[in-house]
């Protein structure tokens, strides 16, 4: 099957829509500015801010119902990613699903009424937090356009390479017919928690960012959102759509080194590449542009080239990270600057890597300014918290990618209920415990040990399922963010606040550098995370899994859930699948 | 200065979660990272925000902190040195 590209979306700093961000591109114009919106107290941190507040973002929708900031981003570049491959037109449309990467999710409205729902007010929001509610409302909202019950919804929740594991997700669904039409990417809006948190890392530039360069200084956050609409080539033909281009491979690794730092060689990055070479049965010389993901923090710029060089050696082909004109837009970030890269190949250029002035040893030396050529495949990286590392190639012909439908039922070989403590010090000791909350603790004894009962020391993959995500650190973080007014915070819950926190832990901890995935949609986590795990099986992508589901109470959290009827519970399960 | 090493030695432990030691755990001139302690650079921020908190110092670069942080004893001089609280 080839698959195809046959409508984009996207929403950033530099554009509300394609056009806008054309223009933008050609005519090298950041979007990085001061914040008018955010309302930080960091205001001199500069910020890649779309042009339009809540409000003007609704009446430009249509909306007038409580909705996130994610929630609005996502749906205006869906829509017109949508509207692009002039779908449904006429079709039913009962095999369409929407995966859509978030991290923030609600966390904007969150942080903005905590206070209020701490006092019993403001209830109206508070089913807003989730990522996979985001994700959910984009739907709702999309349902003129796709009138019949969408075959499958699914929020990933990787941090930063969210959206291009989305895409993944998307083109192996279509792979194994369990869709038709696939819209898939990523949103994510600026928020302070994730403001302040990159803060505590001290990897946000207050100048606008040089990705590459031997003086950059850290990362600008951005916001935005960006998807692709993919169907098989067959289908898209017979239709009549416009092929704007074709997913050539995708691989997803883990670099297991480190919850927020990148390995100094790149490990997870170059197999990512590699593998995703490899898919798309292509050389690196082959490959025309590479859309880095170039933070433009020290860490991230330095580790990516070590990768790429490793990959390309000598026959380096152009490079450049678009954040310098969107900033970070981290769980958007695959979904924006793929649907960017689709422009570049439609278009014949290469994106300016903006505000670089000189190399230092190690660095790769990016395309400085726009380079008018056509671009036959491209390749573009996203890498996020937990070594999380992934990439995808963009490519003006098709190439056939395996398929195969999903004919088996998943078999369980060990699955392990951690709810008693009395077995974790056996897997976890006191200085891998140090930063782990009791929940955390559980749900990491629970995989050892389910790996052990097992004997796959290393399974292929590692797929979490939750639904709030790691709610400790979150709320512990949100309330000091609140209570400080955004001063002195301590990094260590942000670090361990975003919800792949539990697989890359578990990956970092056992040294595994396969398929890394995590899924926040509501009570149908563990359901998507299952779908992923199947879908690869059926694939032969990978031959066993580890499944966890981990959720955590927290009684702040609770006592807010208890305003509309809900409440959490501690959940830390294990188990590994096959075949 | 004997004061301020064993006082430092406690607030490293809160603020590094190391919920089974005591001061008397750290050696004062034993190395903070690698061998000694083992910090990595997860802690090396939260020290960072322990010298901003507790001793009103300002480290605007991260790299700097590789000097102050290799033992209690020379982070516990660059405090008497720069404190402002």
């Amino acid at each position: 099957m080839k698959i195809a590209i046959t409508g984009i979306g996207l929403v950033s700093a530099i554009g509300a829509n394609c056009f806008e961000t054309l223009q933008a591109l050609l005519a090298e114009r950041s979007g990085i500015a001061s914040m008018r919106y955010l309302n930080s107290a960091h205001s001199d941190i500069p910020v890649g801010e779309v042009p339009y507040s809540n409000d003007q973002l609704k009446a430009m929708l249509g909306i007038n119902e409580p909705m996130s900031r994610t929630s609005l981003l996502g749906l205006m570049a869906a829509r017109e990613a949508l509207q692009m491959a002039k779908w449904p037109n006429g079709q039913m449309a009962n095999d369409f699903a929407f995966i859509s990467g978030t991290t923030v999710g609600g966390m904007d409205l969150t942080e903005q009424h905590w206070t209020d729902y701490a006092q019993g007010k403001a209830t109206e929001n508070i089913c807003l937090h989730e990522a996979g509610e985001s994700t959910n409302l984009i739907v709702k909202h999309l349902e003129p356009f796709v009138p019949s019950p969408f075959a499958f919804i699914a929020t990933p929740s990787t941090a930063c390479s969210s959206a291009l594991n989305a895409i993944m997700l998307g083109a192996n669904l279509l792979r194994t017919g369990q869709a038709k039409q696939v819209l898939a990417g990523g949103a994510e809006s600026l928020s302070k928690f994730h403001l302040n948190g990159f803060n505590t890392l001290m990897i946000l530039d207050k100048q606008p960012c040089r990705p590459f360069d031997a003086n950059r200084n850290g990362l600008n956050l951005g916001e935005g959102a960006g998807y692709l609409m993919l169907e098989s080539e067959a289908d898209a033909l017979e239709r009549g759509a416009k092929i704007l281009g074709y997913i050539g491979g995708y691989a997803n690794t883990c670099d297991a080194f480190h919850q927020t730092a990148s390995s100094e060689n790149g490990e997870g990055a170059y197999w990512a590449m590699s593998k995703a070479l490899r898919m798309a049965k292509i050389q690196p010389d082959d490959i025309d542009y590479i859309n880095a993901h170039g933070t433009a923090t020290p860490n991230n710029d330095l580790s990516e080239s070590a990768a790429l060089k490793r990959l390309f050696g000598d026959l380096m082909p152009a490079v450049s990270s678009t954040k310098a004109f969107t900033g970070h837009t981290t769980s958007a970030s695959g979904g924006l600057e793929a649907a960017i890269c689709v422009l570049a190949m439609q278009h014949s250029f290469v994106p300016a890597n903006l505000h670089w002035e000189q190399t230092a040893e190690g660095l790769v030396k990016p395309a400085v300014h726009t380079e008018h050529r056509p671009l036959r495949n491209i390749l573009c990286n996203a890498f996020g918290f937990g070594g999380n590392e992934s990439s995808l190639v963009i490519s003006a012909e098709g190439v056939n990618l395996s398929e195969n439908p999903v004919n088996s039922t998943l078999s369980t070989v060990t699955s392990v209920d951690m709810n008693e403590d009395t077995e974790i010090n056996r897997y976890v000791s006191p200085a891998e415990a140090r930063r782990m909350t009791p929940q955390t603790r559980r749900i990491v004894a629970a995989a050892k040990r389910a790996m052990e009962e097992a004997d796959i020391l290393k399974p292929d993959a590692v797929v979490c399922a939750t639904q709030y995500g790691c709610m400790l650190q979150s709320m512990r973080f949100l309330q000091d963010m609140i209570d400080s007014g955004e001063q002195q915070l301590k990094p260590t819950p942000f670090i361990q606040s975003t919800h792949n926190t539990i697989a890359s832990l578990i990956a970092i901890l056992t040294g595994n550098h396969g398929y890394n995935a995590t899924y926040s949609q509501g009570k149908h986590s563990l359901d998507c995370a299952l779908k992923d795990i199947q879908t690869q099986l059926s694939l032969g992508l990978i031959n066993n899994a580890l499944v966890l589901e981990f959720d955590e109470q927290v009684d702040a959290w609770d006592n807010v859930l208890r305003l509309v009827g809900d409440q959490t519970q501690n959940i830390a399960k294990a188990y590994i699948v096959t075949k | 200065m004997e004061q301020l090493i064993e006082q430092l030695k406690a607030q490293i432990i809160d603020a590094l979660n190391f919920e089974d030691m005591t001061p008397a755990d750290i050696e004062t001139d034993a190395p903070l990272f690698g061998e000694g302690l083992g910090l990595d650079s997860i802690d090396a921020l939260e020290l960072i925000m322990l010298m901003d908190r507790e001793y009103g110092i300002k480290l605007a670069d991260p790299k700097a902190g590789k000097a102050i942080f290799q033992s209690v004893r020379t982070m516990a001089e660059y405090i008497q040195q720069h404190r402002t609280k």
